[in-house]
Order: structure tokens, then C-alpha cells, then sequence
């Protein structure tokens, strides 16, 4: 090299970065995907607000679906595994992910518990996120499907105000169906608002405590 | 959500850039947001300012380039900006009533742009 240029004291000038900000978590998304993928194992999001009924969704599913596949679960909270340990009881292992202060599941969170889990001999994972409606949208964890689970008990609002993880939502689970006469509104309006933001998205009704709309869930999952 | 570790992100990465330039100062950070990116800018432009003061970014100039939603058909492939419901309860509001609905077709669009987060370029003096 006879000639260098380089830059004089006191010159500005422009460095081009193009340096995607989300791409970190997004690279760990994947590779979680291709991880599971080469193991055969199915992985279902599970999202939705404080008490919603995501864990007791994943209880019936999990009662249901033990028979036809090997099963494991992910629980996300902040703190405790209350959750986890009520998972467990139905015979599946069950991995608690304390989060700490942080409102959602990560990738990178889920690519550590996966490394507690025996991937080959595991059909099905169902992973629960934080209880939170805003956040889990953002951070993709490398599933398969993704899951919305809210309750009538939220009103007839909660799909119009939180349209970008109704986007990202393969399965709407409107659950607690047997508290909608007392709520004294028309649930079909949540199931057109959802479908307005993603006409794919297929709307189930459920009431997780009994049982009921169970089997069309595991039919909306296509398992 | 998030603005504020993102947006220290930003200054963290921009700081790495400056320091491995030998930069004295540094005068522009410039970025490219999509609008389906959730991202409130307000509150990035607000963190930016706490968090470049005592650092060689202070008094640098944050512009940022919101990018449309992209989206693309795979039924009918249609492309172009992502649609928006005709919807009251979303008048004068910071988030558009968005829908993943083929506004050609009918079926369901998928998303191929607008969810970007990037530092694009930085103006440095050395």
C-alpha cells in the first residue's frame, strides 16, 4: 500500500453502522427454532394478561394431550413457581424461568431452559409466557405458534387496545365464557376485532376450569 | 417498550463505534425506526438526552427515519404499506388502527418491513 488516507485532526466525517438493534434477540429466536425443529419438538407460545387462564389452558391441554404426546412445559414468571409446580402435578417436567424484574420471556432465557430439557424425547413444549399483554410481543422465543389467551373478565376493549400481539397471534383463546352474561357483553365483538388485525388468527371460547372448548383449541393448534 | 434499554443500547453501541474511531465527538446519531417496531419515539429521544450527558455524544443531534409498514400477500402478492381499519375508537391516536387484511384479496398479508431498529450512520469528528 504506497498511499493512506486517513483522517486530518479536527475533520468530521460519517461511519456507516447499520447496526440492527433487535437482531439479538432475534438471532437467539432462531436458533431456539432450528434447535427444536431438528429435535421434532412442536413449541407453542403461550401469552396473555394476569390471570387470564394461560396456565390453567395449558393444565387442560396438557391433561388431554399427555396420552398422544411427550410433553414438557415452560413457565415464565417474575418470581415463585406457583405456576410450574401446579403445571408438574399433571406428570410433565415443568422448567419455572424467574425472569426477575424483566416483563417478559427472552430468547435468551428460553435457549438456557432448553438446555435442561431431553429434546429427542419430546413431541410437544408449551411455554408460558409473563403475564403481560404488551411486552411478549416484541421478543420472539423461536415457537412454532403463538397463543393469546384473555378472558371476558378483561371487557370488550382489551383486543382494539393491544392490536401488536393480536398481529403476531396464530390461536385467540377467549376464556372464562361462563362469566360472559354477568359481563353484559356481546363476545363476538372480541372475535371481530381480533380477526380485523389478523383475518388468519382462528378465535376459540373457552371456560379452562370446565373444560369446555378444549378440543377445538387442540384442533386450532392442529395437534 | 423498552425505549429507554434500547435506547441505551444506542449509546452504548454508538460509543463503542466513536472509541474505536478515535472520535473526539460526536455530532449526528442517525437511525431508521419501522413504525411496527413498537417503539415510542418521544420516549427515545427523552433517554437519549439523560443518557448521553458526560459522554463525548452530548449536544450530539438523534434524527430518526420512521420506515412505513411493509407487507406482502402471499395469496393475490399484492405489496406495500400495511392497511388501516376504519375505526373511530382509533382517531387522533399515536397507534393506527392496524390490520394484516390483503386490502386487494381479503386474505392475510405478512409483514416484510417496518419492524427495523437501526443505528444507520454516525457524524464523528476526530
Amino acid at each position: 500500500m504506497k498511499e493512506v488516507v486517513v483522517a486530518g485532526e479536527g475533520e468530521i466525517f460519517d461511519v456507516e453502522l447499520s447496526l440492527d438493534l433487535l437482531k439479538a434477540n432475534e438471532k437467539i429466536a432462531d436458533e431456539n427454532k432450528a434447535l427444536l425443529r431438528k429435535n421434532g419438538v412442536r413449541a407453542i407460545d403461550v401469552m396473555g394478561s394476569i390471570g387470564t387462564g394461560k396456565t390453567s389452558l395449558i393444565e387442560k391441554l396438557v391433561s388431554e394431550l399427555k396420552g398422544k404426546y411427550r410433553i414438557a412445559a415452560f413457565k415464565g414468571d417474575l418470581t415463585t413457581t406457583i405456576d410450574a409446580e401446579i403445571i408438574e402435578r399433571h406428570g410433565i417436567q415443568t422448567v419455572a424461568i424467574n425472569t426477575g424484574k424483566e416483563c417478559h420471556l427472552d430468547a435468551n432465557l428460553i435457549k438456557k431452559a432448553l438446555k435442561k430439557l431431553n429434546l429427542n424425547s419430546l413431541d410437544l413444549l408449551f411455554i408460558e409466557n409473563v403475564g403481560n399483554l404488551i411486552c411478549p410481543a416484541e421478543f420472539p422465543l423461536g415457537s412454532e405458534k403463538r397463543v393469546v389467551v384473555i378472558s371476558v373478565t378483561e371487557g370488550p376493549y382489551m383486543v382494539k387496545k393491544h392490536p401488536f400481539i393480536f398481529m403476531g397471534a396464530d390461536v385467540v383463546v377467549v376464556n372464562k365464557v361462563d362469566l360472559a352474561q354477568a359481563m353484559g357483553f356481546d363476545v363476538s365483538n372480541l372475535e371481530e376485532d381480533a380477526k380485523k388485525i389478523n383475518p388468519n388468527s382462528k378465535v376459540v371460547r373457552t371456560n379452562c376450569r370446565s373444560g369446555e372448548g378444549i378440543g377445538d383449541v387442540i384442533k386450532a393448534l392442529g395437534l | 417498550m423498552h425505549e429507554f434499554s434500547i435506547t441505551s443500547q444506542v449509546v452504548q453501541s454508538v460509543l463503542a463505534e466513536a472509541e474505536k474511531q478515535k472520535a473526539k465527538r460526536v455530532l449526528e446519531v442517525h437511525m431508521v425506526v419501522g413504525k411496527l417496531s413498537f417503539l415510542g419515539l418521544e420516549q427515545v429521544r427523552f433517554s437519549y438526552k439523560v443518557l448521553v450527558k458526560g459522554t463525548i455524544m452530548e449536544r450530539s443531534k438523534l434524527f430518526i427515519e420512521e420506515k412505513e409498514g411493509q407487507v406482502k400477500c402471499p395469496n393475490c402478492g399484492y405489496e406495500g404499506e400495511i392497511s388501516h381499519e376504519d375505526d373511530p375508537s382509533y382517531h387522533n391516536l399515536a397507534i393506527p388502527p392496524i390490520t394484516l387484511r390483503c386490502p386487494k384479496c381479503g386474505g392475510t398479508v405478512e409483514i416484510v418491513g417496518g419492524r427495523e431498529c437501526l443505528i444507520k450512520s454516525v457524524k464523528i469528528v476526530v
